[in-house]
Parts: structure tokens; sequence; C-alpha cells
């Protein structure tokens, strides 16, 4: 039960953005991703995603419990998206955001975990309100709480504490790592932020634009 | 849902303005007597005569006996019928096929080139495209030509396509024309660049979450951006429910519909005639005023009933059905307005014409010549079309480099309320106003009348590119110690020859297809390509009202055409 990297590596045009790597993360645990802007790494994840666009190119294996991704289109691979901005639907309540996400159930039992989620992120009674009216904080918790309520096995996260503010940053990076311990999801976080890697996880180190190899 | 519309709304680029305007440099004596007299011009020209129509329209409505005898008049209640029905038909359809045909295309490759055939199908004036269709559903048409051989007809079949008692042809008509329209919108909805990369990264997310795009722009997209098309579809439906020209040529004729009906009288020779048409008109206004409320109301209802619905979690499975049904329906719509076309060109040449056949047994140039015969007739139309767009196009640069910045989002309302109002009654008080003013079959009236349908759409069509110009560039123009008017010259109006060109060419496109306004304002002195080819049409002579038809058509596809010409060097002239 893992997310694996098989000598995943990403090409531009024929110049090398990701050197092939391989890793295998565990559930509940982070892989790193760590470079300078430019260097792929948000690619990556879109092509984890099943979202990389040409002339961007990637080989190498992907697989989630066993299950290979790669010809699995983005809705059924299971692996959910975290971006810099929430994302969130400003015509619709925090609930109905929530709901959106949930899978398909009775009512009051979906709208019960909705309130339980909104619980764990010190957001109870938040549910009615419109996401303009929450705080940065605030949205970026609610939609990690979206992401993760659609049930993902692994969860790509895009610089998800660059746009917070820095004192908020520490709270949220807790926040995160908790929530994907709890629901035992497979994390891979792209950053150039050493201070966002979580004790523990393994670092992948991506070249600089500049120095990358070429292939020709 | 309206105050979570905030951020869906165009609100993002008014964030980015404040700083720039709030910075802006001071201002000369000289500018500020400029602007005045912009201010000034614009208000005298427009909005003081629009805001003064309104009361002289009902002024002259304003009379019981009128009122008493429009409404024991025995064809209302079916005239009120044909109306409201054609126009919610039609306003419905075309909206249910525009969210369908964009939720199919948007974000293909496909999308682009749809885009790219709207312009086209939207410069097909309205009557020359009825007139069109006509040829192609009538009796001894086209369509029954053509199944002819399969049915074994040797006479035209005794059906009534044309100028049905349910209005169903001219409901058609409404549909096929108001589509492009509306998809129009939709595509400038999602034009700005930030706004597309938006929604891409929407649809990204939402593919994350297990949705296919299609399930996604159904159960949050459209909720979500919908009330933003409001506007276009208040006008759709305004217009349908008060046609006039469409009606006449392809509309039932008794009962006709209420705006046909209140535009007889209106142009009937007894003043009491007269003001029960001004009683019609106001009658159509309150429908209109009634049923967009009430639509209004029922979609608020709509949205709550499908919240559920749309929030339920189960997630479609990936299709690709609705890829082979959208684009073959977006081809047959562009195969109708093709078919329409060629019908007019055809039908214009048209001798001897016998059914079944395909195509006439003998060509004809009768029909051009009687055009020859009335050459001053095109030429003053386009001419016309010219002043009145080309004025149009200087007040609007002018208001737009005048009015202090956020004013021109004050005034959006006043400048949509021509798109919004029924015409038929906007035109009882201009006319009045002209008459008073002894402007009333002149040309002078006729084009200030012209003008006053111009304006808004120039407007609507210019201030986007004037809202999304980088103000910085005119910063750098000044601290480099250039004036203004070098910066105007140099910078700004180059970089805006494009959205100008297109603005001109809509403003063209909306004065030659003027019925109502010409028809009131010139007292049928004055006549221009549209009015002769509705009246030939309704008349039943279909060859020459075709081949005034064709012209109506060529004018604004010129304008198009020289739009996109000056739109393509300049794309040409930056490429490196």
């Amino acid at each position: 039960m893992s997310l694996n990297f098989d000598k995943v590596s990403l090409s531009l045009n024929g110049r090398v953005l990701v050197p092939p790597f391989s890793a295998v993360v565990a559930p509940g645990e982070v892989l790193a991703v760590m470079g300078a802007s430019g260097s792929g790494k948000s690619s990556l994840l879109a092509w984890m995603a099943g979202l990389l666009a040409p002339p961007l190119q990637a080989s190498g294996g992907l697989s989630l419990d066993g299950r290979d991704l790669l010809p699995l289109p983005t809705e059924q691979r299971r692996v959910g998206l975290l971006f810099q901005d929430d994302l969130l639907y400003p015509h619709m309540s925090v609930l109905d955001n929530l709901l959106f996400a949930l899978p398909a159930g009775p009512y009051a039992q979906r709208s019960a975990l909705a309130d339980q989620a909104l619980a764990r992120a010190g957001l109870s009674g938040f549910g009615d309100r419109r996401p303009d009216s929450l705080s940065g904080g605030q949205r970026a918790r609610v939609s990690l709480l979206r992401a993760l309520l659609a049930g993902p096995r692994a969860i790509g996260l895009d610089e998800p504490f660059s746009k917070l503010d820095v004192n908020l940053r520490q709270q949220m990076r807790e926040f995160v790592w908790a929530e994907l311990r709890a629901n035992q999801v497979c994390g891979v976080l792209v950053t150039h932020d050493q201070a966002d890697v979580p004790p523990g996880a393994r670092v992948v180190e991506l070249p600089a634009l500049g120095t990358a190899v070429d292939l020709a | 849902m309206h105050r979570g519309s905030s951020r869906w709304s165009a609100s993002g680029c008014a964030a980015t303005a404040p700083d720039l305007s709030a910075a802006r440099s001071p201002v000369a004596a000289s500018v500020r007597a400029a602007r005045a007299v912009a201010l000034l011009g614009i208000a005298a020209v427009f909005a003081l005569p629009l805001l003064a129509a309104l009361p002289l329209a009902l002024a002259e409505a304003a009379s019981l006996a009128a009122w008493r005898e429009l409404l024991n008049d025995t064809r209302l209640p079916g005239a009120l019928g044909l109306s409201v029905f054609s126009a919610s038909l039609s306003t419905l359809l075309a909206l249910a096929l525009a969210l369908w045909l964009a939720t199919g295309l948007m974000g293909s490759r496909h999308w682009p080139r749809l885009a790219a055939r709207l312009g086209p199908m939207l410069a097909l004036p309205h009557a020359a495209f009825a007139i069109g269709l006509a040829w192609l559903v009538a009796p001894a048409g086209w369509l029954t030509r053509l199944l002819a051989p399969l049915t074994g007809w040797d006479a035209p079949p005794p059906w009534v396509t044309v100028n049905d008692p349910q209005a169903l042809t001219l409901s058609l008509v409404l549909v096929l024309k108001e589509l492009p329209f509306l998809l129009w919108n939709i595509v400038a909805l999602f034009a700005r660049d930030e706004v597309a990369q938006s929604l891409r990264r929407q649809i990204a997310g939402a593919r994350t979450l297990g949705y296919t795009p299609r399930s996604w722009w159904w159960r949050v997209g459209w909720t979500g951006w919908l009330p933003r098309l409001a506007w276009p579809l208040l006008a759709v439906f305004a217009y349908g429910l008060t046609v006039v020209d469409v009606a006449l040529i392809i509309g039932p004729g008794s009962p006709p519909t209420l705006a046909v009906m209140a535009y007889a009288a209106l142009t009937d020779a007894s003043v009491e005639r007269n003001a029960v048409g001004a009683a019609a008109a106001v009658l159509l206004t309150l429908l209109l005023a009634a049923l967009s409320g009430a639509a209004w109301l029922a979609a608020k209802a709509l949205a709550r009933l499908w919240r559920r619905r749309a929030l339920r979690g189960d997630r479609p499975g990936v299709t690709r059905a609705t890829g082979r049904v959208v684009l073959p329906l977006f081809g047959a719509v562009t195969a109708v307005y093709a078919t329409v076309a060629l019908a007019l060109l055809v039908l214009s040449v048209a001798g001897v014409w016998r059914f079944p056949a395909w195509l006439p047994q003998v060509l004809s140039l009768e029909a051009w010549q009687q055009v020859r015969g009335s050459a001053s007739t095109v030429f003053f139309t386009a001419a016309l079309a010219l002043a009145a767009a080309a004025s149009a196009l200087v007040l609007c640069v002018a208001w737009l480099e005048s009015a202090p910045l956020g004013w021109d989002r004050r005034v959006t309302p006043l400048v949509l309320l021509p798109l919004v109002l029924p015409q038929l009654l906007l035109m009882v008080g201009v006319y009045r106003g002209a008459l008073s003013l002894g402007l009333d079959g002149t040309r002078a009236g006729l084009f200030w009348a012209h003008l006053l349908m111009c304006l808004p759409y120039v407007f609507i069509a210019l201030a986007p590119a004037w809202r999304s110009f980088d103000h910085r560039l005119a910063w750098t123009a000044l601290s480099l110690g250039r004036g203004r008017w070098a910066f105007w010259w140099r910078v700004k109006w180059p970089l805006l020859a494009a959205p100008l060109a297109s603005a001109l060419a809509i403003g063209i496109a909306v004065s030659v297809a003027q019925y109502l306004s010409t028809q009131f304002l010139s007292g049928g002195r004055l006549p221009t390509v549209t009015t002769e080819a509705v009246t030939l049409a309704s008349g039943g002579q279909r060859t020459v009202a075709a081949a005034f038809a064709v012209l109506q058509a060529l004018i604004p596809l010129l304008a198009f055409a020289g739009a996109h010409a000056v739109a393509r060097r300049l794309h040409h002239n930056r490429q490196p």
C-alpha cells in the first residue's frame, strides 16, 4: 500500500527538467521535491494527476496501491492536488464546497462528515459562510479538507504554504501533516522552502534549470 | 448566489485598477475642459434623449380610451400568448443549446474555431436570416424540394410553415439567431487570460476530486457563471418579446404577435390608433418586466432545488458521447447559416423556378436591376451606418478617455437600457422627441436614432479593451517627457486599433439592421435596404426581397472583414 515512482523523469523539448528518480511513499508519509521555480516540480505533480500537457514529456512508471496509474484518466486516479490558490467555489458555502467533494451517500452522514472535518480544522460553525468571508489561512484549511474528503489515496501539494502569512505557515504545516497521517494518504510536496519539509521526509532535490542536462 | 458571485464577476479587473487611478498625474486645465465637453456632449446626444424618451412614450399611452380599446381587442389574448410563447421558448432553447455547446467544446481545440465562426453569424441581420430561412422551410422551399424525389410530391405540400399561427418558425429563427449571440457572450466571459487560466485550474481541481469537466460544469460551474449571463439573456428575451421585422416576415398573421399589433397601430394614420399602439408598447414593457422578474425568482428556486442534486457526490463516468453529439450540432447550425446565405443568393437571381426543381430553370437579373434602380437606397444605408457607427465610436472613446475611472461601470445600466427596453416603446418616445424638434422624416433625426441604438453595442465592444489597457504605458510615456497626444497617437491608438475597428464594424452592423427606428424616424420617406427587404418580404416579393437581404448582409460582412484585416495586419506587424 504505497505510491511508487519508478525511474520517473520529466523533459521539455528534449531538455531534462527532472532527472530519473525512484521513490516509495508510504501512506501518511511525505516525499518532498525541492527545486527552484521553473525546475519542473509543479509539472511533476500535474503528471502524477494525469494533467501534464505537451510539450512536457514524462517517462517512468507510477503506481498507487499496486494499481498502475498511467493509463487512468485524472478522474479515476484518486490523486488529489492542492494548489497555492484555494480554488474554493466562491458562489457556494463552505459546507457545499465540502459536500461537492464527499463521495455519494446518505445526506445526513455526509454533512456530519463535513462538520467533523471542519471541527478538526477549528472551523466549527463556518459551514454556512462563503469562502470570501474567510481569512486566507481558513480558506487554505477548507481547501485541504475538500481535497481529503474526496477520499484520495495520494495527494500532490504545490507550494501550499507560500501564499500564507509567515506566522500562519507553521500552524498550517502541522495541520496538513496531521491530516495526511490521520487519513493515511501518501503526500508529495513540491517546494523551494526547506522549512516546508516535514521532519523525517524523504527529499528529492531537482537541479536548477540552468544546469539541466541536455539529452541530445 | 448573489453575494458569492462577486469574485466571479469582472471585479477582478477593477481590483488591479484602483492603485493606478489613485496615482494619476495632475491634470492640465485644457484636458479638464476637453473632458467636460466630452461628458456634456455624450449627455446631450445619448443620455438625455434616452431618459426623455420614456416619459414621452408613457404620455402618448396615457389615454384611458386607448387602453380600453386595446383590452377590448379580441386579438389581444392570442397575440399576448404568441409573444410570450415564442420569446420564452426561443430564449430557453437558445440558452440550453449555448450551455450545452460550451460545456462540450470549451477547452477543446474546437472552441477557438467555434468562436471564429460567431462573427459572420452575428453579422447576418435578423431580417435577412428570416427571409432566407423562410425560403428553406416554405412549402415550396428548398427542404420540400429536397424531399420531393422521395415523397413523390409534384406540388408543394399543403403545409403552413411560414407565418404559422403557432409562431414556431418565428421561434426557430429567434433560437438560431440568438444562439451565436449567447455563445459570443460566453466566449467573451472567459476570454481574459487570467479568467481562462483560473477556469482551467478549477476544472483540473475538479478532475482530481473525481469529476469529469462536463459534470463539473453542470453541477458547479454554470451555477456560478450564469448570473453573469443575466444581461445578455435579458436582452435576448426582450428582443424576442418585442421584435417586429422578423415577426412581419415569418411570424403569425392573425392574430400577430403583440409587438406587430402595436407596430401596426403605431403606424396607423389615425391618432387614436397611435395611442392604442403606444398602450400596447407599454403593455409589452410591463410584460417584459413581470416575466423577467418571475424568471429571476424561478431561477433562484431552481438553483436551490438543483443544489441537492448537484452536491450528492456521485461521480458520473467518463464518456465521449457529448463530443460526438455537440460537434455535429454546431456543424448543423453553421450549415443552416451557410444554406440561408446560399438561398438568398440563388433566390435573388431566380427567374422561373418550378416545383420540385432544386435550382431555378431560368436565371434572371430582374431583382438586381430593381435594386440598381434604387442604388441611392444602398448608398444611403451604408453612409448612414458609417456615420452613426463612427459617431458612436467617437463618443465612446471620448467617454472612456475622459470619464473618471470607475464611472464606466456605474453608467453601464444606462448604456444597456436600449438593449433591454422594448425598442417599440423607446422609439415611440424618440419619435415624439424628434417631432417636437422638427427632426421627424429628416436624415438628421434618422442618424440620431441610429446613433442611439449603435452606441450601447459599440460601448460594450470597446469598454473591455479600455479597461484592460495597461496604464503604466501612459506613465512611461509621460515620464519620458512625451505629451498626452503623442502618447495617444504613437502608443494607445496602435495598440487599440483592433478593438476600435471591430467596435466600428459592430456599430455598422447594428445600424444596417435597424428596422423599427428607421420606419419611425423616417416616416417611410427614407428607405434603407432593411426596410425595403422587410416590406418586400412581408409583401411576398421573394426575389427582390432576397436581393435586398443579400445587401443587408453584405454591408456588415464587409465591415467585419475590414476589422479583421486591421487586426491581422497589426498582429502581423507585431511578430518579430
